[in-house]
């Protein structure tokens, strides 16, 4: 699997570790900043503690200087002495002040020119100095461009000099000097010198090797221009005093530290000597305005700050690490299903519903999603084929009603039954579902028209089959037979022979003599049909239903009649029509029916079925139509002619034969019945003959057969033909089937000029009809000369069958001669 | 059924009267089956012939597989029944008919 950038996985796990790395930098600066903070309140204090009491110690000890200093000044002021006078004032005050201040080891005085005892003019200048524990007087010169001489004598106010090594005081020394004011003539104060009093630093050195601090750090004294006073032998290192800078650093450079430019005390990071990195403290000595430091290595100052530091960063980064393999971990066990499903939808998109969806284990979302997925595949699987079920379904009831519907006649000129006695029209809605309706009008003669209606029990395909069969049936007989009762009896026997499914249909049917009017009809199990009349009247006709086709095989119809008047229109209908159902579940019913026919006046048919269906529709409204609905009307416009029965007959006048004139007269006048002979000539004939199974005995079928069928005065074709059926059918029998007698059934039929001839042996199982038709086409050379016997019969014959009846063979032919 | 022969040079003349069925086509079998040696033209003229069943049939089938080899088979007169049952049967593809 390979990794993918723009993957969700990746996406994630970078969007999450860059909110984790933002959230571990905000905690480590967070962290390094109260550290720092921390330590460095920790050092200031340190720092401050280990500065207090030397502060203290050193201020005291200067400010006790700085007042030495300040009385000797003041009384040298107030009083003006002599040479010898002032040696014994300097001895004396040095003497004093050392007793007070050791550290104390020289007290300077220097006059302006001219200002000086026995000097009118020149310099003065006069020293007390310790040495080697005597004190002794030395007389100076040439001091008036020394700093500290006229740095006080201009600024005109005592100061803390820079410490140097003196000229008689060979020593680091701190300096005080302080001016010199006396009265002059007129009581004015007027500088007469300075005063100096030079305290040895060396004690500070001594003082500073002893201040414990922490951390390897140490202490430092640097004068109010920045020059180490007091420091640790180890800084010195042969240094001279003015090389031990202190620098601060800022950023990747550093400066002189001055701490003029600061608070009295605080914490900066700087170097003393140009050595390494430290944390310095300082603090203002205020006496004489130096600073006290208390300087830690920044190494060891920033090794605490730094191992927590490590331990943090080491922590996260431990954290960051873990935290980014469980987020990949994580973020694989959703992506790589995902990208599996995503393929997998993919290849079902494209219609592929046998891909294998990846399975994923657990309880999370993806695997919820996983398995969504699979149910989707299956239902949606499930939802094609039932889909596909339902459109093929739907679309052959479709087309079982179109086929339905398109072997009713719509048009009187369909059936070529137009005349100007009658006007005739169908209507038929069926239902959303197919259904059993049906309708069928035709000419039996140029007199006699013929009306159907029916209905099929039930709905759906079955009622649709059983319905095309009936009306087809009910067609055939009545024009075959021409009478309602026979079509009836016929119909219903041949529905009702097959009928498993317990299926029903009513019908009525009707043979209308359009020369009179009179309607010969009956009713199997059929409402019965409406008249309007001329006049506007309306009624039903008064029609005794039967049992209904289909559910007895011998039921026996009733013929009944009606006579139309001219104009009448007949109305046949089903169901549909008076059992329309409203919203509140009442029928339309025959009454509105009626008054809906009554309402319609005297239209034409059309317009009558129109009106009626415009009726229901107002009954209905929009409840949804359930059953076919099924009309036919047909108007009688009768005749004005009075119907003749046309005979002719030609006689020779000149040998007049009053005999054949009277009895062509009598023959016609004495009514026939016509019933009778129908029936005669409907009857078949059976004739029987058996024979023994011997080849000769053929001859006497085929004479047989001949006897029967010659005065039936059919076509020699098709007596020749019947005779080379015997021959191939007895020929087989005798060859093949192992028979000891054969019988041969003949019946024939006058009326339609047929002829059935059944062959029955007690041979074995022989189905003929089964046997492969020879290939006819074949060249000579490829060609069988076997099966062609009965190849010739089922060409010849009208049709075949067989049946195995019993221990019997039954072949049965029939021909129309 | 009655079959009269008339022999000229190679040629062979069978003339059928009545029915060609299976009572009868053995008999034409008799006067084919193995008497037709040297024969280059065999007619048949069905002139009286009423009807041919499918035994006749075979034996006209044996009589063109012999003659298809020597020589030449014709079938004469045959009336429209007949020739009916020839083209149902395909016979009418390998039988010569005049």
């Amino acid at each position: 699997m390979g990794f993918n950038l723009r993957g969700l996985a990746f996406k994630q796990s970078m969007m999450i570790l860059a909110a984790i790395t933002v959230v571990f930098g905000l905690i480590f600066g967070i962290t390094s900043h109260k550290t720092q903070n921390m330590l460095n309140k920790i050092t200031t204090e340190n720092g401050e503690e280990t500065s207090r009491a030397n502060v203290n110690y050193i201020d005291k000890l200067f400010n006790s200087g700085k007042l030495v200093g300040d009385d000797i000044a003041e009384t040298l002021g107030k009083s003006k002495m002599t040479k010898a006078e002032l040696d014994t004032f300097l001895l004396h005050s040095l003497t004093n002040a050392r007793t007070l201040i050791p550290q104390i080891v020289a007290v300077v005085l220097a006059y302006e020119p001219g200002m000086g005892p026995e000097t009118p003019k020149g310099e003065f200048m006069r020293l007390a100095r310790f040495s080697e524990n005597e004190i002794r007087l030395i007389t100076g010169a040439n001091y008036q461009d020394k700093e500290w001489y006229y740095s006080t004598r201009e600024g005109k106010t005592s100061r803390w000099q820079e410490p140097f090594i003196g000229e008689f005081v060979p020593e680091p020394i701190a300096v005080y000097t302080v001016p010199i004011f006396q009265k002059d003539k007129d009581g004015k104060d007027v500088l007469a010198g300075v005063l100096a009093v030079d305290m040895s630093t060396d004690f500070l050195k001594d003082e500073i090797a002893t201040i414990p601090v922490s951390n390897s750090g140490y202490a430092l004294i640097t004068s109010a221009k920045n020059v180490a006073v007091a420091y640790p032998k180890s800084i010195a290192q042969g240094k001279a005093n003015k090389e031990i800078v202190v620098r601060e650093i800022r950023g990747k450079s550093s400066i002189p530290f001055a701490r003029a430019a600061k608070d009295t005390s605080g914490l900066f990071l700087g170097t003393v000597a140009g050595g390494e990195e430290s944390a310095i403290y300082y603090t203002t000595i205020h006496s004489n305005n130096w600073t006290f430091m208390v300087v830690w290595p920044i190494q060891k100052y920033l090794e605490d700050q730094k191992s927590m530091g490590k331990l943090f960063l080491v922590l996260s980064l431990g954290a960051y690490g873990f935290l980014l393999v469980v987020i990949l971990l994580i973020s694989f066990r959703v992506a790589r299903p995902l990208r599996n499903l995503a393929v997998a939808a993919k290849k079902l998109g494209g219609g592929n519903f046998d891909v294998d969806i990846p399975k994923v284990t657990g309880h999370d979302e993806v695997a919820e999603f996983a398995l969504a997925f699979s149910n989707m595949r299956s239902s949606l699987v499930e939802n094609l084929e039932k889909q596909k079920d339902m459109k093929r379904i739907e679309r052959e009831l479709d087309l079982a009603r179109n086929i339905q519907r398109s072997m009713l006649p719509g048009k009187e000129r369909d059936e070529n039954s137009e005349d100007d006695r009658h006007e005739l029209a169908p209507f038929l809605l069926p239902a959303k579902e197919v259904g059993g309706d049906f309708y069928d009008f035709f000419k039996i003669d140029n007199d006699h028209l013929c009306v159907v209606i029916g209905d099929v029990s039930g709905k759906g395909v079955p009622a649709a089959l059983f319905m095309m069969v009936s009306r087809i049936l009910m067609r055939t007989m009545l024009k075959n037979l021409k009478s309602i009762v026979e079509a009836f009896n016929k119909t219903n026997y041949a529905l009702a022979k097959r009928n498993d499914l317990m299926m029903f249909v009513t019908v009525w049917a009707g043979i209308i003599d359009l020369r009179t009017g009179r309607v010969e009809f009956a009713s199997a199990g059929h409402n019965p049909p409406a008249v309007r009349h001329s006049d506007g009247s309306v009624e039903f006709i008064p029609s005794r239903s039967e049992l209904v086709m289909a559910a007895m095989e011998d039921t026996v119809y009733n013929q009944q009649t009606y006579d139309l008047k001219k104009g009448d229109t007949l109305f046949l209908y089903t169901d549909g029509v008076t059992e329309a159902t409203n919203g509140k579940d009442e029928l339309f019913g025959n009454d509105r029916l009626l008054e809906a026919l009554r309402e319609g006046g005297n239209q034409n048919t059309a317009d009558t079925c129109a009106q009626v269906k415009k009726e229901i529709d107002g009954f209905v409204r929009d409840v949804p139509q359930f059953d076919d609905i099924t009309m036919l009307a047909v108007k009688f416009n009768g005749t004005d002619e009075p119907v003749w029965e046309r005979y002719e007959k030609t006689i020779n006048v000149a040998e007049t034969d009053k005999g054949a004139l009277k009895s062509f007269v009598q023959d016609i006048l004495t009514p026939m019945d016509g019933a009778k002979k129908m029936q005669m000539q409907d009857a078949w004939e059976r004739y029987e003959k058996i024979v023994d199974v011997i080849p000769e005995n053929q001859d006497v079928l085929t004479a047989f057969v001949e006897g029967i069928l010659a005065p039936m005065e059919g076509s020699m074709k098709s007596q020749m033909q019947i005779n080379i059926a015997i021959d191939e059918i007895y020929s087989n029998i005798v060859k093949f089937s192992g028979a000891t007698e054969v019988t041969l059934v003949v019946e024939i039929r006058k009326a339609t000029l047929s002829a059935r001839l059944t062959f029955i042996d007690n041979g074995k199982p022989y189905d003929p009809i089964k046997q492969a038709d020879p290939d006819v086409t074949l060249p000579i050379e490829e060609r069988e000369i076997g099966g062609l016997g009965i190849f010739i019969v089922k060409k010849t014959m009208d049709s075949v069958c067989y049946r195995r009846n019993g221990d019997k063979n039954e072949l049965a032919i029939t021909k129309n001669l | 059924m009655q079959i009269t022969k008339t022999v000229e040079n190679d040629n062979l003349t069978l003339s059928l009267e009545g029915r060609l069925d299976t009572l009868t086509a053995p008999q034409l079998e008799a006067e084919v089956n193995g008497k037709l040696d040297g024969v280059k033209t065999l007619i048949f003229d069905f002139q009286n012939l009423a009807y041919v069943s499918s035994a006749g049939l075979r034996i006209l089938f044996m009589a063109q597989k012999i003659m298809n080899k020597q020589g030449k088979m014709i079938v004469r007169n045959a009336n429209a029944d007949i020739k009916d049952i020839f083209t149902v049967t395909g016979f009418s593809n390998i039988l010569t008919l005049e």
